[in-house]
């Protein structure tokens, strides 16, 4: 069983508008520069749960139709902003029976822990992995 | 102004509050699975009920802080004047929640802690949610905590 695939998300201004949006959270240090240089950030703030969202993206691509997502869970360590380009990875550390445990992170370009967080995949029992 | 909010927060320690928060609806998941970049998501996305800090219209303009956000976060706590920041979850997925499902959410004040740091006092809100459907089954439980400043 590999671990899980890197993937790069480049969040962008509209996408915060989006996601602030789709969550119906009219928080301004999303969407308001002004705003969240006053509160002493360089821009506008990607949301906690966006951050979630881009981390357990890496587990749903790699748990790929062959197991459910039982656990998981996120810290948000630094914020980042857009024009940040955030790699988040995932490995597998531990497998016991049908669950596998995978610990994950998300870095920005200056290697800045930016979340961590962890997941618990149940695998289904038609999984083609070999075992 | 962050002590005072301790002590109200410390007198909700083991509350419970229910509200009907409404129905899973099928564009509200979809528009929330574009915007978060997923792919292949048919159904609700893991973290959609989570996620939305808005189930019903809102309050008027006039009535929202001046950083937008509104109460609601904490049921019967007000927050006016108090930055609120949330730092992660904790996600136990029970049943992956269906479009359609009307769902319940069940807030627990489970502890708080006041806290000073370089840049003041922080107020730490530690909350249990849990999200049920209509016939009582039980969806996500969400351990949540805020930090307030």
């Amino acid at each position: 069983m590999n671990d899980p695939s890197p993937l790069v998300f480049e969040p962008t201004t509209l996408q915060l508008f989006r996601f602030s949006a789709a969550t119906w959270n009219p928080h301004l240090i999303h969407y308001d520069r002004a705003y969240a240089r006053m509160e002493g950030y360089p821009d506008v703030l990607v949301q906690s749960h966006l951050h979630g969202c881009f981390l357990v993206e890496v587990v749903r691509r790699w748990a790929d139709g062959r197991g459910e997502l039982r656990r998981f869970s996120w810290r948000n360590r630094h914020f980042a902003t857009p024009g940040d380009v955030l790699t988040c990875t995932g490995h597998i550390v531990e497998v016991d029976g049908d669950l596998v445990t995978l610990e994950l992170e998300e870095r920005n370009q200056d290697d800045r822990l930016c979340v961590t967080g962890s997941a618990v995949v149940a695998l289904t029992s038609n999984g083609e992995d070999g075992r | 102004m962050i002590p005072e909010l301790y002590e109200k927060c410390r007198s909700l320690v083991g509350v419970s509050t229910t509200e009907y928060l409404g129905r899973i609806e099928l564009l509200a998941t979809q528009r929330f699975a574009v915007a978060a970049g997923a792919v292949q998501c048919p159904g609700p996305h893991p973290l959609f009920l989570s996620s939305v800090m808005g189930w019903r219209a809102g309050p008027p303009e006039s009535e929202l802080y001046p950083d937008g956000t509104a109460d609601g976060f904490v049921p019967g706590l007000p927050l006016s004047g108090v930055r609120l920041m949330g730092a992660g979850q904790d996600l136990e997925f029970h049943e992956p929640p269906r479009v359609g499902a009307d769902v319940t959410l069940e807030t627990t004040v489970s502890d708080v802690e006041l806290k000073t740091g370089r840049s003041g006092d922080l107020l730490f809100i530690h909350l249990r949610r849990r999200y049920t459907s209509a016939d009582g089954t039980l969806l996500t439980t969400c351990r949540e905590t805020f930090i307030a400043r």
